[in-house]
């Protein structure tokens, strides 16, 4: 099977200062990879080339089966659907309803099925109610949620998505959660970039860890989430139920709320 | 000493049908750190931006307030996303933190100085020279919060100051506002990061469309069963996997809560 994403050894510079060296990995359809490292430890540089807004220097980014040096970036959204960390910037249209149908407009999908597409990303994450207002109305986080919306809304083979839920309150949080889960069970495949681990091990599975450009750490998100000396290096905190499964010694160190419960009840009851 | 009190403050933005805040009480003293937690749309920013006497006035924001709003000393905001603070009229990081302390007419020396010191206590010296343009998302939070107490404020007015950064850079940032009470500085921070708050502030007001749900220590507030309601903030992520297992109360909110609880 084509990975959805295959990282061939890329590099990156901006003018002399390198932003990534020798990344590669693959993403396979389906697949759920959290980002993580420090601030400019090259993230927002590789979803830059993966969306095709910037080339690499060395080495091949493949989208599918696309080069993405043969592609525009408007050429690559039937594929790739992005949020970026700046997402307010995303939104340019008189309601949140056209916004989120650009994408599928301007990537040629038929009418019928683009209103279609924007009705269920609409739906996926509770924005029907404010569809019609302008969404610079909006406050930031449901701005952010818009903004997703348009990527969902392209429904890529791939989703890259830089903080989804910064800012974000618990119900948000949830709503995009859910969303992200239904749409990798359906294949899609997903890249966020996030620093809210506690999202992470709800929402994803595979860990990739970059510093300074290098990737030095590609392994299951819940081995990773519980690895306190190895993410203190990185900058990075195990999230609190990752901690209390260490401290525990919970069987199996499990991440997730469902089953740290689980363990929890037994643990008590024992 | 009180160093902001708000006595029933309501605040409507302007052609808004509907109150952004409605009676709002709140006394903050100079050395407490006063956490403002809700869901999206709660007020919680609304209310920094009142308590900062930017809504109405500043020429920023319009609006109608009745009741009143009382500040001993300067106030100091940081708002959400930091893109939207950047003065846009520096070329490097230095001159950017130095925009607030120029505008309040300093000497040049005085100036210098409280720069320099900012840039030490947020740990962004190494950005001193950088253009703020080509800074990361969290490297510019930093920096703006730089430029902020740049400014010595008396009472430090923060929006989702950690949004942007990642988990060392949001614990040197709690670690700071603890620094900064201790000093006695006012503290009164907007936050999602729940989880940070037991180990970080001394009270805790949940707003909710505008009002003052409940307010209280930290531990007041955050052990309340009513924060999992459908539309609340929730609790901390240890309350909240204690309360999805059903065990008895009373409920741990922290790690080493939990493990005294559960070995």
């Amino acid at each position: 099977m084509t990975p959805a994403l295959w990282i061939d050894d890329v590099s990156f510079a901006y003018g002399d200062r390198p932003a990534l060296e020798g990344v590669r990995f693959e993403l396979a359809p389906g697949e759920r990879a959290a980002l993580l490292g420090h601030n400019g430890a090259g993230k927002s540089t590789l979803l830059r080339l993966v969306t095709g807004l910037v080339k690499p220097a060395s080495g091949t980014v493949w989208v599918g089966d696309w080069d993405t040096r043969a592609k525009s970036p408007a050429e690559l959204a039937r594929r790739v659907g992005s949020l970026f960390q700046h997402a307010d910037q995303q939104l340019f249209a008189r309601t949140v309803r056209d916004d989120v149908a650009f994408g599928p407009r301007v990537t040629g999908v038929r009418a019928g099925d683009a209103a279609g597409r924007v009705e269920r990303a609409l739906a996926a994450l509770d924005l029907e109610a404010v569809a019609g207002q302008h969404p610079y109305d909006l406050p930031p986080p449901l701005r952010k949620l818009a903004a997703l919306a348009g990527a969902l809304a392209l429904e890529p083979a791939l989703l890259v998505l830089d903080e989804p839920t910064a800012g974000l309150d618990r119900r948000a949080r949830r709503l995009v959660t859910d969303a992200l889960s239904a749409r990798a069970e359906h294949g899609v495949a997903l890249l966020v970039i996030t620093h809210d681990l506690a999202f992470a091990a709800e929402t994803l599975d595979r860990g990739l860890v970059l510093e300074r450009g290098h990737l030095v750490l590609d392994a299951g998100l819940a081995s990773v989430l519980v690895d306190a000396p190895r993410l203190g290096r990185l900058g990075l905190a195990p999230p609190p139920l990752a901690r209390a499964s260490t401290a525990l010694g919970l069987p199996g160190l499990p991440v997730r709320e469902r089953d740290v419960a689980a363990a929890l009840v037994t643990r008590c009851s024992a | 000493m009180s160093a902001v009190v708000l006595d029933r403050v309501t605040f409507r933005y302007p052609a808004s049908a509907t109150a952004a805040l409605v009676d709002i009480s709140l006394v903050v003293n100079s050395g407490e750190i006063v956490a403002l937690i809700g869901a999206t749309g709660s007020g919680a920013s609304t209310l920094l931006l009142v308590t900062a006497g930017l809504a109405p006035g500043g020429g920023v924001v319009g609006g109608e307030l009745t009741g009143e709003v009382r500040r001993d000393g300067r106030a100091a905001l940081l708002l959400p996303t930091p893109w939207t603070q950047v003065s846009g009229m520096a070329f490097t990081v230095w001159d950017e933190v130095a925009f607030g302390p120029a505008n309040l007419g300093w000497p040049r020396e005085r100036i210098s100085e409280s720069v320099d010191r900012s840039l030490t206590r947020v740990d962004v010296v190494h950005l001193r020279d950088r253009d703020p343009g080509t800074l990361s998302g969290g490297e510019l939070q930093r920096v703006i919060l730089a430029g902020v107490l740049a400014m010595e404020p008396a009472i430090l007015l923060l929006d989702e100051p950690t949004a942007e950064l990642d988990p060392a850079g949001a614990a040197l940032v709690w670690r700071l506002i603890r620094e900064l009470a201790q000093e006695g500085m006012a503290v009164v921070v907007a936050t999602s990061d729940i989880d940070a708050l037991p180990e970080s502030v001394d009270r805790v007001v949940w707003l909710e469309r505008g009002r003052v749900r409940t307010s209280g220590t930290t531990r007041q507030v955050l052990a309340g069963e009513d924060l999992w309601e459908p539309d609340a903030p929730g609790s901390t992520s240890i309350a909240g996997v204690w309360r999805r297992a059903g065990l008895p109360g009373p409920v741990p909110l922290t790690v080493p809560d939990l493990v005294s609880r559960a070995r």
